[in-house]
C-alpha cells in the first residue's frame, strides 16, 4: 500500500448514443462502462478481465484519453486528465501509450519500420534525424529485432515480429504508463510466451506501469498484481490478484475460472457452465447485471444494484449473495431464489 | 513550406511508382503508350498537323478523298484537312478529360475526407449536399447552363466538376471512416499528433490509390460526355473537337456522299482516348487489389507448369524418400 | 481396418506460384476410428486447415495441387470421385463446422429454414416434418426457445448461438464424419466452454467421428481421443491425449504445452519457443523445427527425421525425443 497511485478513476461512466431506427425515435445509449472506480499503483501490472462486450477496452481507452468519459474523473499523476488544456493534455498523454491487440491493423502498411517507430518522436519534434535513427535502432535491439530490419515493411514480418515493432513504437517516448490491450491473443500460441516475457523484461528495465487487458485468466494470474473482473460495464470483483485467485467469491469470477480449459488431465474439476449469453449493453439490467446468468440469483438482484464492498483486505466484491441483504430486505422477500 | 515541399516530393515519387507499375503490366503498357501518343499529338499539334485545320478558305480542296496530300481527305463543306482536325481535336478531348478528372478527384477527396475525418456537422452538411446533387440530372442542366452562360469549355469543365464529385466523395468518405479507426491512427493520436498530421500522413495516402484510379476512369467518362455534348452542338463553337467533327460530318453530308473516313476518324480518336484511360484505370484496380491479379495470373501459371519439376517436388515430400536418406545416414 | 471411418495416406498439397512452390501439406497419414474424436493441432501455416479442405476435396485446382494415395471414407475410396459424386458425399456423409458462423450461414434466410433444407434434402422429409425435426435439433444443441428462434435470422443471434446452429446443421443429416475447423476460436471463454460441451455431447450421443482442427491444445484436452501435432506441413507427433499431455516426446509439443499458462502455475516467467514458424515458401533444411529446437544437433539441420512408430502406437518425427519411458523402435511398415 506504500506504492504511490499513478492513475485513478473516480466513478467513470462511458455511454455511447445509438441512433434509433426512425429519425425521431427515442435515443438509446449503450453504457459501455458505468460507474467504475479504480486505483492503479506505480510500477505494478493492473489486470482487466472480462469477456467481449464487458467494456474492458473502453475502460482502457478512457484511461489514456482516447474516449472521453460521459461522467467521472480520471486522475493521472494527480492531474485531472479531462480538465487540462489541449496542450497540457497532449503533453501529459505522451507518458501513456498503448499496445494493440491486432498487430496487422496497428502498423500502417505504407510505412517502413523506421517510419513507424520514429513517428511519435517526429510528432513531438526536437530531434534530429540521426538521433531518431540511433534511438530506433536501440529500440529495435531492445525488442529483439535488428538494425537490418530498419527499412523493411510490415508485410515482411510475422505477427510476433509486428507486435515487437508495435511495442518499440509504444516505448520510444519513454512512457511510464502502458496499456496492453490483449497483446498476444492474435498471435500464434508458440509466440505468446516470447511477447509476454519481452513485456515483463521491459517493465523491469524501464519501470513502467502496465494495464493488462486479457480474457486469459491464467496469464493474468501470473503477471498482474491487482485486477478487476468486469461484466457488462460493471466491476464484479476487484482487488489483489493473489486474494482473488486464492479465494474467488463472485459467481461470475468462479464461472470464468472454471471455464479456463486446463490441460491438467488428472485433477478434473467440476465445471460451472453458465447459462445463456452476455446480454446486450443497450438497456442492461437495472439491478445486478449478472443476475440473468447467475446460478444464485435472488429476487432482490433484479432491482437492487449490489455495491462493491471490501470483504477482506484488498478484495472487493459486488454481489448480494456474498454481501447478504439487510434484515428488513430479507423480510421483504428479496433473498428468495429467483426462478427464471 | 518545407513540409509542403516534402509532401509534393512524396506525391511525385508516388506517381512515378504508379507509372512504373503500369509499364510492367502488359495491359497497362498498351494504355500508357496510347496516352503518351495522344499527349504528344496534343502538345505538338501545330508541328504534326500538315495543314491549318482552321483554314476554311480552301474552296478548291472541298470534299477530297484520302490521298498522300490529305491523309484523311478534306471536309465537303469547307475543305478543311480532316487529319489535321483530328490531331487538333486531341487537345480539346484530353484537356477536358484530364482537367475534369483531376479537379473531380481533388474535390471528391477534399469533401470525402472532410466528411469522414472531421465528422459531425461537416459530415451531415456534405452528405446532404451529395444527396441533393445526386438527383439533379446533369445533361439537361448542362444544356440550360451553357445556353445561359455561353458555350465555353471552361463551362463544361466547371459543370462536370461541380456535379460529378458526389460519387467519389461517398466512396472516399467510407474508406476514411475505416482508416480513421485503424490502430495506427490511434497510436499517432496517443503520441500527440495533430489532425493535420494524421490527415496528411495516414488518411490521404490511404486513399491515394482510389483517387488515381478514379481520375483515370472519370477522365474517360468525361471524354465521352464531351464528345456527346459537342455533337449536340453544346461545345465551344470556335474550337475543333472530335464531337464537333462528328456533328459536322453528319450535317455536311458525309453519309450522303459516302465519305466514311470523315466519320470514322473522330470515332477512332474518341475510342483510343477512352480505351487507353479505361485500360489504365482497370489495371490500377488490378494492381491495388492483389486478389484480382492473382486469379488472372494463376491460370496462366498452371498452363505453363513444369511437370517434371512438380513431380520432383511431390516425390521429395514422400516418407520413403526421407527414410531412405535417413537410413543411409544413421 | 474395418473400424476406420477415415483413412488418409500420403496426402500432399502444394500451391505453385510465381515465386516457386508453396508446400502446404507434405505427405501426411492419419486415421479416424469410428465414433472417435481425432484432433489435428498446429499453429497458423502448419497446413491443418488445408488438410481438412483436402479431405472434403474442396481445394480448387488452380491454385492448389493435391496428391493422395488413399482417401477412404467408410470403405469407399474418395480418391477418384468426381465433383458431382463428392457433392453427394459432402452433404450426406461428411459435414463441416466452420470457425466463422456468420459467413457459413445464409444471412437472408431464417435459421429454421436453413436447417429445414438439410432435412428435406437428405432426410427425404416434407416441410412440416422437417420443421419438427429442426426444432428438436435446436433443442438438442441447447438453443433456448427453439420454436421462436427458428424464425430468426443469423444476425439476430449471438456468436455462441450461431455456433450451436452450425452444430445442429452439421448433425442434421446424420453424417458419418464431421470436420470442425476451429469451432470455438471466435468465442468468449464462458461461451467456448458451453459450445465445446454441446459438441462433445452430440458427438458421443450420435457416435459420429469427429475431426477437430485447432491451434488450442487446451480445447483438445477435453475432447479428443488421439492427437496429431502438425508443424510446417508434416506430422511431428501422434499420441493418445493422455500420453501426449503427460509425456510429450517432440520438443515442439513440449514447447507448445509449456507455452500454455496454467492456473496452477506460480511462475512469473513463461516457457518460450524462440523465433517463429517458418514461412511455408522458405522452410529450413533437415528437420523443420531444428532452428527453434534446444536439442538440435548437426544431423537435425541436415536430414529430415523419419516418422517412427513406437511400441505403444505413438508416432514421432524426431532424432532426439524427450521424456521417452518405453522407447523401443518398431520397424516402419
Amino acid at each position: 500500500m506504500s506504492k504511490p497511485i499513478i492513475l485513478s478513476m473516480k466513478n467513470v461512466s462511458v455511454h455511447f448514443p445509438v441512433k434509433g431506427a426512425l429519425p425521431f425515435s427515442k435515443k438509446r445509449v449503450v453504457s459501455a462502462v458505468s460507474d467504475v472506480s479504480v486505483d492503479i499503483f506505480q510500477g505494478e501490472t493492473f489486470g482487466i478481465v472480462g469477456e467481449s462486450g464487458c467494456g474492458k477496452s473502453t475502460l482502457a481507452n478512457a484511461m489514456i484519453g482516447l474516449v472521453r468519459p460521459t461522467s467521472g474523473e480520471v486522475l493521472f499523476k494527480g492531474n485531472k486528465l479531462y480538465s487540462l488544456s489541449p496542450q497540457e493534455f497532449k503533453e501529459i498523454r505522451r507518458d501513456m501509450q498503448m499496445i494493440f491487440q491486432d498487430p496487422f491493423s496497428s502498423l500502417n502498411p505504407r510505412f517502413n519500420v523506421y517510419q513507424i517507430i520514429s513517428e511519435p518522436m517526429k510528432i513531438r519534434g526536437g530531434a534530429s534525424v540521426d538521433e531518431m535513427k540511433k534511438r530506433v535502432i536501440e529500440l529495435l535491439e531492445l525488442v529483439g529485432l535488428s538494425e537490418k530490419d530498419l527499412y523493411r515493411y510490415p508485410s515482411d514480418f510475422s505477427g510476433g515480429q509486428r507486435q515487437r515493432i508495435g511495442i518499440a513504437r509504444a516505448i520510444i517516448l519513454n512512457p511510464d504508463f502502458l496499456v496492453c490491450d490483449e497483446p498476444v491473443s492474435a498471435l500464434d500460441v508458440s509466440v505468446h510466451a516470447q511477447i509476454l516475457n519481452l513485456l515483463m523484461e521491459l517493465q523491469e528495465k524501464l519501470k513502467m506501469t502496465y494495464v493488462f487487458i486479457s480474457h486469459n485468466l491464467a496469464v493474468v494470474k501470473s503477471i498482474c498484481d491487482h485486477m478487476v473482473v468486469m461484466y457488462l460495464g460493471n466491476v464484479m470483483e476487484s482487488g489483489s490478484t493473489k486474494a482473488i485467485y486464492q479465494h474467488p467469491l463472485h459467481p461470475y469470477t468462479n464461472a470464468l475460472l472454471s471455464a479456463v480449459l486446463d490441460v491438467d488431465l488428472d485433477n478434473k474439476k467440476e465445471r460451472i457452465l453458465l447459462q445463456g449469453d452476455i446480454p446486450s449493453p443497450i438497456n442492461p439490467p437495472r439491478g445486478c447485471r449478472f443476475y440473468q446468468r447467475c446460478p444464485y440469483a435472488m429476487k432482490g438482484c433484479v432491482d437492487k444494484k449490489p455495491a462493491l464492498i471490501e470483504i477482506e483486505p484488498e478484495h472487493f466484491v459486488a454481489c448480494h449473495y456474498i454481501n447478504p441483504f439487510a434484515q428488513e430486505e430479507i423480510n421483504a422477500g428479496l433473498a428468495k431464489p429467483l426462478n427464471l | 513550406m518545407k513540409s509542403f515541399m516534402n509532401g509534393l516530393k512524396e506525391m511525385l515519387s508516388g506517381i512515378w511508382g504508379f507509372i512504373r507499375k503500369l509499364w510492367r503490366h502488359p495491359k497497362g503498357r498498351i494504355g500508357l503508350i496510347i496516352v503518351i501518343l495522344l499527349v504528344v499529338c496534343a502538345l505538338f499539334a501545330p508541328w504534326i498537323a500538315p495543314y491549318d485545320p482552321y483554314d476554311v478558305t480552301q474552296r478548291a480542296q472541298k470534299g477530297l478523298s484520302p490521298s498522300f496530300q490529305h491523309l484523311l481527305g478534306t471536309t465537303i463543306t469547307t475543305g478543311q484537312d480532316i487529319f489535321s482536325m483530328l490531331i487538333y481535336g486531341t487537345r480539346v478531348s484530353l484537356t477536358i478529360g484530364v482537367v475534369t478528372g483531376v479537379s473531380l478527384a481533388f474535390l471528391g477527396a477534399l469533401m470525402g475526407i472532410c466528411a469522414g475525418y472531421i465528422g459531425g456537422f461537416a459530415d451531415t452538411l456534405i452528405m446532404r449536399i451529395v444527396d441533393v446533387l445526386l438527383v439533379i440530372p446533369t445533361l439537361p442542366l448542362t444544356i440550360v447552363l451553357t445556353n445561359l452562360f455561353g458555350r465555353s469549355y471552361l463551362m463544361i469543365i466547371l459543370i462536370f466538376t461541380l456535379f460529378g464529385w458526389t460519387g467519389l466523395a461517398r466512396v472516399i468518405r467510407s474508406l476514411v471512416l475505416v482508416l480513421k479507426n485503424a490502430n495506427y491512427v490511434k497510436a499517432a493520436e496517443l503520441a500527440g499528433a495533430s489532425r493535420w498530421h494524421i490527415m496528411m500522413k495516414h488518411i490521404l495516402p490511404g486513399t491515394s490509390h482510389l483517387l488515381i484510379m478514379s481520375t483515370a476512369l472519370t477522365s474517360a467518362g468525361i471524354m465521352v460526355a464531351e464528345a456527346g455534348l459537342s455533337f449536340l452542338g453544346l461545345g465551344d463553337p470556335t474550337a475543333i473537337s472530335w464531337g464537333k467533327m462528328l456533328a459536322e460530318a453528319q450535317s455536311g453530308g458525309a453519309l450522303l456522299f459516302g465519305h466514311w473516313w470523315w466519320i470514322i476518324a473522330p470515332g477512332i480518336g474518341i475510342f483510343l482516348a477512352v480505351f487507353s484511360f479505361m485500360r489504365i484505370g482497370l489495371v490500377m484496380e488490378e494492381v491495388f487489389n492483389p486478389k484480382m491479379k492473382q486469379s488472372s495470373n494463376i491460370y496462366k501459371l498452371f498452363k505453363n507448369l513444369n511437370n517434371t519439376y512438380i513431380e520432383e517436388v511431390f516425390s521429395s515430400m514422400s516418407e520413403a524418400q526421407i527414410l531412405g536418406v535417413g537410413g543411409e545416414q544413421s | 481396418m474395418k473400424d476406420l471411418m477415415l483413412k488418409v495416406r500420403n496426402l500432399k498439397v502444394i500451391f505453385p506460384n510465381q515465386m516457386g512452390v508453396l508446400k502446404a501439406v507434405e505427405g501426411i497419414d492419419f486415421d479416424i476410428p469410428k465414433g472417435k474424436c481425432v484432433a489435428i493441432v498446429g499453429e497458423s501455416g502448419c497446413g491443418k486447415s488445408v488438410t481438412s479442405l483436402a479431405v472434403m476435396k474442396l481445394l480448387n485446382s488452380p491454385p492448389a495441387m493435391v496428391r493422395v494415395d488413399e482417401l477412404v471414407l467408410d470403405g469407399a475410396d474418395l480418391k477418384d470421385y468426381t465433383d458431382q459424386m463428392m457433392q453427394e458425399v459432402r452433404g450426406k456423409q461428411i459435414s463441416m463446422i466452420f470457425q466463422d458462423a456468420m459467413t457459413a450461414l445464409n444471412p437472408v434466410m431464417t435459421i429454421g429454414k436453413q436447417i429445414d433444407e438439410v432435412f428435406i434434402r437428405h432426410g427425404k422429409m416434407d416441410k412440416g416434418e422437417a420443421r419438427i425435426a429442426t426444432i428438436k435439433a435446436l433443442e438438442l444443441v441447447g438453443v433456448p426457445e427453439p420454436k421462436s428462434r427458428a424464425n430468426q435470422f443469423p444476425h439476430q443471434l449471438s456468436g455462441g448461438m450461431r455456433q450451436r446452429v452450425l452444430i445442429a446443421m452439421a448433425f442434421a443429416c446424420m453424417p458419418k464424419l464431421i470436420i470442425a475447423d476451429e469451432p470455438t476460436t471466435a468465442l468468449d471463454v464462458t461461451i467456448q466452454a458451453q459450445v465445446l460441451d454441446v459438441l462433445s455431447d452430440m458427438q458421443k450421443k450420435h457416435e459420429v467421428s469427429l475431426l477437430l482442427i485447432t491451434h488450442d491444445l487446451s480445447v483438445v484436452a477435453n475432447m479428443a481421443d488421439t492427437i496429431y501435432v502438425m508443424y510446417s506441413g508434416k506430422i511431428v507427433e501422434k499420441a493418445k491425449v493422455r500420453e501426449l499431455f503427460l509425456h510429450p516426446h517432440h520438443p515442439y509439443t513440449i514447447g507448445l504445452l509449456g507455452s500454455i499458462p496454467k492456473l496452477s502455475d506460480e511462475v512469473h516467467k513463461f516457457v518460450q519457443i524462440p523465433d517463429a514458424v517458418p514461412h511455408p515458401m522458405f522452410k529450413p533444411t533437415g528437420c523443420y523445427f531444428h532452428p527453434r529446437c534446444s536439442h538440435s544437433t548437426l544431423k537435425c539441420s541436415q536430414v529430415m527425421p523419419p516418422l517412427k512408430t513406437l511400441l505403444n502406437g505413438r508416432e514421432i518425427r524426431c532424432f532426439h525425443p524427450q521424456n521417452v519411458v518405453d522407447f523401443e523402435e518398431v520397424a516402419h511398415e
